[in-house]
This record gives structure tokens, C-alpha cells and sequence, in this order.
């Protein structure tokens, strides 16, 4: 069960953590992989994965991507009410559906880069969440 | 680091030769020509979706069950970036093959696809379709040659958007927007060429100019719009009874031209005859109903009148016009110096 967060503290401060913590992969990937694929293309696959894993969470439509960057500050006003396991659901799909197109595109090339500074995240935000 | 200052070398003279470069298939053709000597692979692809081409360019020795590997993969991937599946069957495939290896390390026969990497082609959030490196080696590719693509990708992305732009503003000015009929400006340049040919060659040619019998009728009863979808179908009707050779376009109004070169006075009232009695047989929609339209036709012809230039050749053609319409409609006229000569159709 997703445990509330409104009026919990604990779970209000799990929140800000775990969305600070997706916050600063999110700026690691960028700037990992538009090195290897430019901006744009980026920006374009960070679009049509926000679209894909939108429907089934909806806080990640309020993401803003550009050339400039992915940037996470809307999202943090739709957080307020989520459980934090919502979140990390959220964004770890969002960025296992990156994953998969960058597979799609480079097969291994892109995240093999990527792979050590996600999974050490994903784990981190794991127990983040799991702290009770 | 001096292969590294080599390899810049060739991604910039590559870039600058798909820059330069203005048709679509100078552009692939100027990164297959560059890239072998930045990448080690079997196939280089280019899918434009705008027209459904997949460009191969690709060693001599590529087996074709590994293109048709190449090509499922490039369909599959672009299907994941375009949210749009494509039908194999509607792809054109246009294969240049190349030596890019010597004899000792030609493909074996039943090489497979082990590695590619592919880019979409993207301006401005839009893709254009996907550029892909194909290997039969596993692990042929390293994060330098995706990053070596993805600026030889954007090159190709700006080039080929330029090339859509252009191709769109040469639309414009050579086609009519209703019909899709050539329009008049392009029409007298035709024209010009045609009767230079003839006039200076000697060989015969003609002009059938054209209207749609109480064609007003049509708007005034059933309104512009479906005057718009008659003369839409009359001009394919027109589209499909000519010959390669001819020309057909919208003059103006509901006025249509046809260019009919090496065709002499008997062959250019034949085909305008067969054109006037299939337009009198066919039944044209315009809303809940069916009508019935005919057309008046009027012939000129190089050299039976004389023409010494373009114009006077399209002043004979609508002289003989203006006479099958005082003729009583529905008529091929004849230019005929002073008053046309018509034919009363049986």
C-alpha cells in the first residue's frame, strides 16, 4: 500500500529527497548523453518518453524539455500529494523507458555509459522510500 | 590523438559535402561517400519518410538477407520514434552498392545484422525519418562513432529540411493549388521550350485550349465549393487521358491548355475529340447529385498555321475556341484564319 504523505512529515521530507534525487540524474543523463547524441535528438526521445509514461503518471507531463535541458521544477507542485514511492515509480519508468530507447537507437553504446550513475540512484531512491 | 584531428578532418569535409548538396540523393550519396573513411561498417541507411525512400548504401558484399535485416530494423526503430508502424511493402528501396573492403574480408553469405546504431532525423521536433550505421561484427560501433553520427545526423536533418522547403516553394510556383494541374507561369515556360524545339527542329506541334460548357451554372446552382471538386475531377479526367509526353494545365477559371509536342493537326484533334466525348459520358458529383458538363475545344498547330511564336500559337487555340463556342458548344475546333472550321460531333 502507497502510504500517504499529506500531513506526514517523514513523508514530506522522503518526497523533496527523492525528487531531488531524480533531479540530479536526470541533469547526469542529459548531460551524459547529449554529448554522445545532441541535444535535440535528446530533447525529442525526453518528449515522447514523458508522453508515453504521462498517461500513467501524470505529474511527469508538468517536466519541461528543451535544448537547454530537462527541467523539474513543475513537478514538484504536483508532488506535493504523491507518495514518494509514486514518484521514484514515476521517474524510474520514465527513465527505464529512455533506456529502452536508447537501446533501440545504439543498442549497448548509450547505456553503458548511463548504467553506473543510474542504478546506484535507483538504489538510492529504494531506500530512501523504504526508510519508515 | 592524431587519429582523432583525422577523423575531424573527415566528419568536417563530410559535413560540408552534405551541406552543399540540394536533392536528397546528393545528399545521402555525399555521406556514403565520406563515411567509410570515419566508420567501419556493411550498411549505411537513410529513411525519408516524406516520400517512404530507404536509402542503402552498402558494401558489394552485403547478402541480401542481411539488407533486408537492415531495413526491418530501420522500419522497427523508426516505428518506436515515429509512434507510427510502417508497412514494408510501401517502402521504395534504393540499394548502391560499394567495394569498402578488400576481397579477403568480403561478407560471408549468411551474415546476419550484430550491430547498428540509429538517429533520428529531427528539425525543430519533427522527424524526418532515421540515419543508421549496420555491422555484421558484433560491438562495431563505440560512443565516438555515435557522437561522429549524430553530427553527420543534424547535418543531414538541416540539409534535407532545406531540401523539403525548396522542393515545397517549387511546388508553389509550378503547380495550380486546386487541381494539382501544372499552372499557367509553368505552363508558357513549357510552352517555350516546346515551340523552340519545333520551331527551330521542324517537328509538329499542338495546342488545345479547352472550357467547361456553362461551367457558371455549376457555382450558381450548387455553390464554389462544388464547382471546385467538378473542376478537381475534370482536371484528373484530363490527368489520365494524356500522354507521357503531353502537358496538361489549368489555364485559368475553368479554362484547361493542353501542349500536345510532335503531334500533327490530325493526331492533336483525335486525342481532343477522345477527351471532349469522355467528358460529354462522364457523370460529375456536385453534392447530393449527379450532372452531366461538356467542353469546347479549340486547336492550333505548328507549322499547319504558320505560328511564328508561342503567342500567336495560343491566340490561334483561342481563336478556334472562342468559334466551337459560337459553334454551339461541345465542339473541336480547328483554327482556321479567319473563322475556325468545326467538326459537328456524331
Amino acid at each position: 500500500m502507497v502510504p500517504s504523505v499529506r500531513g506526514d512529515k517523514r513523508g514530506k521530507w522522503s518526497s523533496d529527497l527523492v525528487l531531488d534525487l531524480y533531479s540530479n540524474l536526470l541533469v547526469e543523463i542529459w548531460e551524459v548523453v547529449s554529448a554522445l547524441i545532441g541535444e535535440a535528438i535528446l530533447a525529442f526521445l525526453f518528449t515522447l518518453a514523458i508522453r508515453k509514461l504521462g498517461e500513467k503518471y501524470s505529474f511527469l507531463n508538468s517536466l519541461k524539455v528543451s535544448e537547454e535541458g530537462v527541467f523539474i521544477e513543475g513537478v514538484r507542485e504536483d508532488c506535493r500529494t504523491l507518495a514518494p514511492v509514486e514518484i521514484h515509480r514515476g521517474f524510474q519508468g520514465l527513465i527505464n523507458h529512455l533506456s529502452h530507447l536508447f537501446s533501440a537507437l545504439a543498442e549497448g553504446v548509450i547505456n553503458k555509459e548511463l548504467f553506473p550513475k543510474v542504478f546506484p540512484k535507483f538504489k538510492e531512491a529504494e531506500r530512501i522510500i523504504s526508510q519508515k | 590523438m592524431r587519429l582523432i584531428f583525422k577523423n575531424l578532418n573527415v566528419l568536417r569535409s563530410t559535413i560540408n559535402a552534405i551541406s552543399t548538396s540540394i536533392e536528397i540523393k546528393e545528399i545521402v550519396e555525399s555521406a556514403g561517400n565520406n563515411l567509410p573513411n570515419l566508420f567501419d561498417f556493411s550498411s549505411f541507411g537513410v529513411f525519408w519518410k516524406e516520400d517512404l525512400l530507404l536509402f542503402l548504401f552498402q558494401e558489394d558484399s552485403c547478402p541480401p538477407p542481411f539488407t533486408e535485416e537492415v531495413v526491418k530494423n530501420m522500419m522497427s526503430v523508426f516505428s518506436i520514434l515515429g509512434e507510427e508502424s510502417l508497412e514494408r511493402d510501401r517502402i521504395t528501396l534504393q540499394i548502391e552498392k560499394r567495394k569498402m573492403r578488400p576481397r579477403q574480408m568480403m561478407m560471408d553469405p549468411q551474415a546476419t545484422l550484430k550491430s547498428h546504431l540509429t538517429l533520428p532525423l529531427t528539425v525543430e521536433g519533427e522527424v524526418l525519418g532515421c540515419i543508421s550505421l549496420n555491422s555484421d561484427q558484433p560491438n562495431a560501433f563505440d560512443a565516438q562513432d555515435l557522437q561522429f553520427l549524430s553530427v553527420i545526423g543534424y547535418q543531414m536533418a538541416a540539409s534535407l529540411k532545406h531540401f523539403q522547403r525548396l522542393s515545397s516553394i517549387k511546388n508553389i510556383a509550378i503547380y495550380d493549388t486546386l487541381t494539382g494541374l501544372y499552372n499557367r507561369r509553368h505552363f508558357e515556360e513549357r510552352l517555350g521550350a516546346e515551340a523552340q524545339k519545333s520551331f527551330y527542329g521542324g517537328t509538329p506541334l499542338s495546342l488545345v485550349m479547352m472550357d467547361i460548357d456553362y461551367f457558371k451554372k455549376v457555382n450558381d446552382t450548387f455553390g464554389h465549393t462544388e464547382g471546385d471538386r467538378v473542376l478537381c475531377n475534370i482536371s484528373s479526367l484530363l490527368k489520365n487521358s494524356i500522354r507521357k509526353k503531353d502537358t496538361v494545365a489549368r489555364y485559368g477559371g475553368e479554362e484547361f491548355i493542353l501542349i500536345l509536342p510532335e503531334t500533327g493537326l490530325e493526331e492533336s484533334y483525335m486525342i481532343a475529340e477522345r477527351i471532349r466525348r469522355l467528358v460529354e459520358v462522364t457523370p460529375f458529383d456536385v453534392g447530393q447529385a449527379q450532372v452531366h458538363l461538356t467542353i469546347s475545344m479549340g486547336i492550333s498547330n505548328f507549322p499547319s498555321h504558320r505560328a511564328k511564336s508561342k503567342e500567336e500559337l495560343i491566340r490561334m487555340a483561342d481563336q478556334a475556341l472562342y468559334d466551337a463556342k459560337r459553334g454551339g458548344r461541345n465542339k473541336v475546333c480547328i483554327f482556321s484564319g479567319k473563322s475556325a472550321q468545326w467538326i459537328v460531333p456524331t
